[in-house]
């Protein structure tokens, strides 16, 4: 990932991180779920492909995306500018850096909790 | 990590691991305090018991239930209106509290009956109410009163009665926060899928983690409502026993406290396939975006826009009045759970007030994730704080005003610092657009009080004016703004009414019909 790249990633992690809540949830196998839905769907909708949106958690993350996906076009003007590839090599860094920050390198002790 | 050591607990190695000062270049990686841990010995720490937390937090904003405390009748005066959960039936659940009383002699013989008796005592005198809830505190649960065994025993003999019964006695966890996920696993083990209200819309929620402090839950259904959305249960202020018996039936749990509640909608969702969509009710950026959020899940994205709109153009000119003047105020956020996040980088953000730090009481690590990943720089973070690194802390941050309890409210005002009551609120609701106004509202008064102005003077040794008049708020604030912008951009003072909430309880709402979804 170039320079410029991890610069808007990183501007996306600072948006998500401050305005969402999503990516919070108490155990690391929701938050992996959460933001591979949400991300993936904020993806296809940035990129105008189809979203699944069938069942009621599909739903809820499509829900998620639509909003996310226009504070990132309203927010970083950048965005509009950018090939289709270019948005899914961003949004694939993105949901590294999103995992990074709230599963892999997490601190938060509660996240293996087997049980609620 | 960039743990911060108070000078007051160095003689409690321990705590060195409960407070992060927020670097300009950490992240939640790096910065983040210890949480939802055993008080450590020796510190004297804010937090409540388990009792508390399931009762007082959860439980008894119920409003249509006998709230009865099996034990010693300080655990219900104590736990008793501290919080301002009204309802709209004349406050039934605030207004009596309920004691089975137990002296040394049931300690000795066991309180099962004294309870049997209390429990039919107090349906015999509300007898329009048939519903109850029982809390176990430390002393029943320690002589191991079967308090299962006695509701279930009236209720065989009364069948118009239920009964919830809810063991959580005060050592069952490390905090309140214990207490929030007893009770939550309990009312779902015990009472979900046991009744089935009328379902009345096509888009049905429940609304959860709501607790109606001066009405915020009766803001927020309104705006439900005006989508179409029949909010079918609300755990729990406001909150109807046998609506929310009949939980399973929602389409959508619309989830405001996580901290105290997300237990009983992961457990939705794992047992009914009910979905969870955790929103903010605070501020209007966040608060926009939740109606979204709900619109967007029932197809309803215009009508919760045309509440945004309106809503939008009628307070953000008295929002914006105050934001003018708090623009650099200082604010330790010191809450108990769920506000450090929802309030962090909103009133930042809509009010320009700084947050300098802030702490939770019982709060988790997560909800730590949170604060620190929504408040700016140079914020400390404190886990569990006792009274004397908050005293510290205020000297230290010499903050203009604090949001907290009661109890650290009156020590702030000790030291002169202004505080406002972040659990029970001063002047609320502060949820929904107009009650965000009534926040900023509270802070300005709280920062320009003329009262707090003079409360600085030493008459024996300053010098007084006595040619002068008191100060109003309006002088001492205007000092540092442009006026001639203000009167450009429509800006005033907050002009609802003193009460914003009672009115909302006769309006009548349009049914809407479904619809496809029409977003993208």
């Amino acid at each position: 990932m170039d320079d410029i790249i991890q610069e808007q990633v990183e501007q996306l992690v600072d948006y998500i991180m401050k305005w969402c809540l999503w990516q919070f949830n108490s155990r690391a196998w929701d938050r992996e779920d959460q933001n591979e839905g949400i991300l993936m769907k904020t993806m296809q909708i940035l990129c105008d492909e189809p979203v699944e949106r069938e069942t009621p958690s599909d739903k809820c993350y499509w829900v998620e995306a639509v909003i996310l996906a226009r504070d990132f076009k309203d927010n970083y003007p950048w965005l509009s500018k950018m090939e289709k590839n270019e948005i899914k090599i961003l949004m694939k860094g993105l949901k590294e850096q999103i995992d990074y920050l709230t599963i892999t390198g997490s601190l938060n002790k509660e996240l293996t909790n087997p049980v609620y | 990590m960039p743990y911060h050591t108070f000078k007051c607990s160095e003689c409690i190695p321990e705590r060195k691991k409960h407070a992060v000062v927020k670097g300009e270049d950490e992240d939640l990686t790096s910065c983040l305090p210890l949480g939802y841990l055993k008080t450590i010995p020796g510190t004297i720490s804010e937090r409540g018991c388990a009792f508390c937390g399931a009762k007082h937090v959860i439980g008894t904003p119920m409003k249509d239930v006998i709230h009865l405390c099996h034990g010693p009748v300080g655990c219900t005066y104590d736990t008793w209106q501290t919080k301002r959960y009204i309802s709209d039936n004349d406050n039934f659940q605030f207004k009596y509290t309920f004691a089975s009383d137990m002296k040394e002699k049931h300690i000795v013989f066991g309180a099962e009956n004294l309870l049997k008796q209390n429990i039919i005592e107090a349906f015999k005198a509300f007898p329009e109410i048939k519903r109850m809830t029982i809390y176990q505190t430390c002393a029943s649960a320690l002589i191991g009163d079967d308090i299962d065994a006695v509701a279930k025993e009236v209720m065989d003999t009364m069948p118009d009665v239920d009964i919830f019964v809810c063991n959580s006695p005060g050592f069952a966890g490390p905090s309140q926060s214990g207490g929030h996920h007893l009770i939550n696993i309990a009312w779902i083990n015990q009472k979900v899928g046991t009744f089935e209200p009328k379902i009345t819309s096509d888009y049905v929620i429940n609304y959860v983690g709501e607790y109606n402090i001066q009405g915020d839950q009766e803001v927020m259904v309104d705006y439900f409502k005006r989508m179409g959305i029949q909010v079918l249960s609300t755990f729990t202020g406001n909150g109807s026993y046998d609506e929310l018996r009949g939980m399973h039936l929602a389409q959508l749990n619309v989830l405001e406290c996580a901290r105290s509640a997300e237990y009983i909608c992961n457990e939705l969702r794992k047992r009914y396939g009910t979905p969870r969509l955790d929103i903010d009710g605070f501020g209007f950026k966040p608060l926009s975006e939740s109606l979204l959020k709900v619109g967007l899940f029932f197809g309803l994205e215009k009508e919760a826009q045309a509440i945004i709109d309106e809503e939008t153009a009628r307070w953000k000119p008295e929002l914006d009045w105050y934001a003018r003047r708090l623009k650099g105020v200082k604010v330790c956020l010191w809450p108990g759970g769920s506000k450090l996040w929802h309030w962090a980088h909103v009133i930042h953000e809509e009010m320009g007030v700084d947050v300098v730090s802030l702490y939770t009481k019982f709060g988790h690590q997560g909800d730590m994730e949170k604060g620190i990943a929504r408040c700016e720089a140079g914020a400390l973070a404190i886990d569990d704080p006792n009274e004397l690194e908050g005293i510290e802390a205020m000297k230290k941050l010499k903050p203009d005003v604090i949001f907290t309890g009661v109890r650290p409210g009156e020590v702030a005002k000790k030291l002169r610092v202004q505080y406002i009551n972040a659990h029970a609120y001063h002047n609320g609701p502060y949820k929904g657009f107009e009650g965000w106004v009534r926040f900023a509202r509270d802070i300005y008064n709280a920062v320009y009080s003329p009262i707090h102005q003079l409360s600085g003077l030493d008459i024996s040794k300053n010098e007084i004016d006595t040619d002068k008049g008191f100060m109003t708020r309006q002088m001492i604030s205007d000092v540092k703004i442009d006026k001639e912008a203000a009167i450009v951009s429509g800006e005033r003072q907050y002009t609802g009414d003193y009460d914003c909430v009672s009115k909302l309880r006769d309006k009548k709402y349009p049914k809407i019909e479904k619809q496809s979804l029409s977003i993208e």
